[in-house]
């Protein structure tokens, strides 16, 4: 395969790029071209990034906008798209995952970024998508003094941060910055830099000035020359990523920005005694096996750990057994990927302990495949841990599925998906405990990987972390 | 304290480490020795015993050293892993702790202290102190006795007591941190009277005071000869230095060449530790060749395939595993999660367990319990 440039970057020629970096990814099987920007070139860009924003965006309506969004991603829904070919030839030696599971991810999520979905996320957080367009009467006004209108704004540019390897999430960052027509710029995560291009490169061919408001590109990270000139243009500025990269950017961002940050989150399930009966628990075990391995535990909604509650028909032992011969069979269907030899001797390292914990006389119990492409553990002790991932998942034992709450709320800042199985009338009650543990989101275990476009990204709302509401108050004039 | 058997065991171990690290050990005669260790431990570490015997690897199903099951480093959190009785320990070494305290630290107990020294002792000297010279040892770890469980600070203590000379002296505390303006007193001297000094301490430590040295504007010329021995990564940590840069730092702010200054890696788990050739091969006339590592005869170790923990061909990078006779006391094999690559007559390690950082957008076990791990031992 040839060089796949990895960059969309509206009004620079190639003959302005000063310098290139290639990549290679997996075995050099697929190898990414990035321009080499330096802050000159930038300060240009993010120049026309806002220029386009005032004139081909910031007037546009709304409908508009959804509606070519919804083009770019029908084309990248298609199967004989050279976008869609091109990311599931290359996306699978980029990020460390298998064909199958890049075709799952990019099925799944390329349905959200259809117009409908659009449409439901933007009256889920908005109400009245118009307000993006022109003032609106404002719904929820109680006075009857003064008739109040109201719209929202997006900023004129916005900088996105990226992280990570999993497709799609960057995408939807996108989209959302477009939805409340902010020009973007996008840097890339070296983990995934290739579908936000194919994206941009997609909605470019559909609406050509929509695509002059959006640039997408890679730098390594921490590059500080280019990223104060991208942070100084932008008046909001959104991050994905741990702490580290927020601590960064907190310090070096200039004051009266805007600043939302999605950081890295932990997942968990449950799974109550009426999941376990005869009949149904080996179903339930493989819903759990296939949310842990849908992006191969490595994404914020994979779950580490299920607390599995005791006297049902399966015991929390037996259920650990089933959930490992789960993961063993989709070794078929959704192989777990390429991972790192550091990943690969830190799993031999956990089940190494673990054995030795049996060994030790705690009532542990190891199930794992033959490489290490699943592990489970039963463990007796409920004290919760994060797992090293790629597919390494705890079982441990509960009385009671309200219990296991607390043994997750030290972890509650880092807390986002419960997945739920067996809870019956228990339910609400126990979402109540895990929204005060730090969850925030509690579904079925069918759901965990994927959720709705009008999910409440870590218990925000992220379009509207974006705009600016503006009231316009209009006194009722007095009869006469 | 071992047994009467482990006693004997031990002496001949003592002939070999006597014999020091010129003295090659033949396949052969290592396989007999560590197959008998490996026995020892069978019938002494039940724990270690049982896990043997989950793979089908008893005594006499191992016919070579290569076979004998190595345990992972990270079963040192979970139980003792001593062959014999733990509360005759002489010592115990742990592993640094965590920041949120949910994981255990690792422990190693050192029934022999004797066997330790004896492993140590000679190794150290080979690559430290090839000129079988004494010289002032200026440590940058605080003394032992302020950090009892510690393996490094154990080990430098030994070296500064044994092969130091009378001026050697510890410039660090476990309160204060490294004492700058003792340590710039006593360099300043060994400057002006030309004597060659060795300073001992962690990457980090040398990291962070050279940082200051450089703040100050202040730099040193030491005499000819002098020399430094730097351990541990420092990943992790508030800046993370490439070994070249660092190599660069001591060159321009002490005057140390690069030949001069030797990587030790070691870690809690294991009684021998590994230095970098550089300068054992200048002062004995080896042409320059790639910075890496050589075990004494007295352990052997093999870069393993991560995923399969079966030896990769000679040349590839795996996961280091290390066959430890001066283990005899615990376990003999021990799988780290260390990258490295086989060379000639050792290794070169790429990479210290750090906690991959998670790929996706979760958060990995590293990440919640990533140690403040000043090296970690």
């Amino acid at each position: 395969m040839n060089a796949i440039d990895a960059y969309h970057l509206p009004g620079l020629r190639n003959e302005d790029i000063p310098r290139w970096e290639m990549r290679p990814y997996g075995d050099g099987e697929v190898v990414l071209r990035f321009p080499v920007l330096t802050p000159e070139l930038l300060e240009i860009l993010v120049a026309r990034l806002r220029l386009a924003c005032a004139e081909r965006l910031a007037g546009r309506p709304v409908a508009s906008v959804v509606r070519a969004l919804g083009e770019a991603a029908a084309r990248l829904a298609r199967e004989d798209d050279p976008c869609r070919v091109l990311a599931e030839q290359a996306l699978p030696a980029i990020t460390g995952f298998s064909p199958p599971m890049v075709r799952l991810i990019l099925d799944r999520m390329v349905a959200d970024w259809q117009e409908e979905a659009l449409w439901r996320l933007l009256r889920a957080e908005l109400g009245d998508p118009e307000v993006l367009d022109g003032f609106r009467p404002r719904a929820d006004d109680p006075d009857p003094a003064v008739r109040t209108l109201t719209r929202a704004c997006g900023p004129e540019l916005a900088f996105q941060i990226f992280s990570g390897n999993v497709p799609g999430v960057a995408v939807t960052a996108l989209i959302r910055s477009l939805l409340v027509k902010a020009a973007t710029l996008g840097k890339t995560a070296s983990g995934e830099p290739l579908l936000p291009v194919l994206f941009a490169r997609a909605l470019a061919a559909v609406d050509h000035d929509l695509g002059e408001c959006l640039a997408v590109t890679y730098w390594p990270g921490g590059e500080e020359a280019l990223e104060a000139v991208a942070l100084r243009a932008a008046d909001t500025v959104v991050v994905y990523g741990g702490r580290e990269v927020e601590e960064q950017i907190l310090r070096r961002i200039p004051p009266g920005k805007r600043l939302v940050v999605h950081g890295a989150r932990l997942s968990l399930g449950l799974i109550g005694r009426p999941a376990l009966g005869h009949d149904v628990a080996r179903r339930t075990a493989a819903e759990a096996a296939w949310a842990t391995a849908v992006f191969d535990q490595q994404g914020c909604v994979s779950p580490h750990v299920f607390y599995v509650e005791r006297g049902g028909d399966t015991p929390p032992e037996q259920f650990a057994g089933l959930l490992a011969a789960e993961l063993a069979r989709l070794e078929d269907e959704l192989p777990r990927g390429r991972i790192t030899p550091a990943e690969a001797a830190r799993i031999h390292q956990v089940r190494g302990a673990a054995e030795f914990r049996a060994l030790g006389g705690q009532e542990v119990q190891l199930h794992a495949g033959p490489g290490t492409q699943y592990t489970v553990i039963y463990e007796a002790n409920p004290e919760f841990a994060p797992s090293c991932l790629n597919r390494v998942v705890w079982v441990r034992p509960v009385d009671d599925l309200l219990e296991a709450a607390t043994y997750v709320s030290p972890y509650g800042p880092y807390l986002q998906t419960v997945g739920v199985a067996g809870a019956g009338p228990r339910l609400e009650d126990l979402a109540d405990r895990l929204a005060r543990a730090g969850a925030s989101r509690v579904t079925d275990l069918t759901r965990m990987p994927f959720p709705p476009p009008t999910w409440r990204h870590d218990g925000q709302q992220p379009l509207r972390e974006l705009i600016r509401w503006v009231d316009l108050e209009v006194p009722e004039a007095p009869d006469s | 304290m071992l047994d009467l058997e482990g006693q004997a065991l031990k002496l001949e171990l003592f002939e070999i480490f006597r014999r020091g690290v010129d003295e090659p050990l033949p396949d052969h005669e290592f396989d007999r020795l560590a197959r008998r260790v490996f026995e020892y431990q069978f019938r002494h570490n039940p724990p270690y015993a049982a896990y043997c015997r989950r793979r089908g690897r008893a005594p006499d199903a191992v016919t070579h050293w290569t076979e004998i099951p190595a345990v992972p480093t990270a079963a040192f959190k979970e139980v003792k892993l001593v062959s014999g009785d733990a509360s005759r320990a002489e010592a115990v070494f742990r592993t640094s702790g965590t920041t949120l305290g949910a994981e255990r630290r690792g422990e190693h107990y050192i029934l022999d202290l004797s066997i330790y020294h004896a492993s140590l002792l000679p190794n150290f000297a080979a690559y430290l102190l090839p000129e079988g010279i004494e010289m002032p040892m200026l440590s940058l770890v605080p003394p032992a006795a302020q950090m009892v469980d510690s393996s490094l600070a154990h080990m430098i203590a030994l070296v500064v007591d044994r092969l130091g000379s009378p001026q050697s002296g510890y410039f660090a505390s476990v309160g204060g941190g490294i004492d700058d303006e003792g340590l710039s007193r006593a360099l300043r001297r060994f400057e002006e009277e030309g004597t060659p000094v060795c300073l001992l301490g962690t990457a980090f430590a040398f990291v962070h005071w050279t940082d200051r040295l450089r703040e100050r504007g202040e730099r040193f010329r030491l005499p000819p000869g002098s020399r430094l021995m730097d351990t541990g990564g420092f990943k992790g940590k508030s800046r993370e230095v490439p070994e070249e840069e660092l190599r660069a730092t001591y060159e321009e702010l002490l005057g140390i060449p690069a030949d001069h200054c030797v990587n030790e890696y070691g870690m809690t788990e294991l009684c021998s530790q590994f230095y970098d050739t550089v300068l054992r091969d200048r002062v004995r006339g080896v042409p320059p060749r790639p910075r890496h590592k050589a075990p004494p005869p007295w352990v052997r170790t093999l870069v393993v395939d991560a995923e399969t923990l079966e030896p990769v061909p000679k040349g590839e990078v795996g996961i280091l595993r290390h066959v430890d006779l001066a283990n005899l006391g615990s376990v003999i094999a021990v799988q780290t999660e260390d990258l490295g690559r086989e060379v000639d007559d050792g290794f070169v390690v790429l990479g210290r367990a750090a906690g991959a950082p998670p790929r996706g957008c979760s958060i990995a076990m590293d990440l919640l319990l990533r140690a403040a791990e000043e090296s970690r031992r």
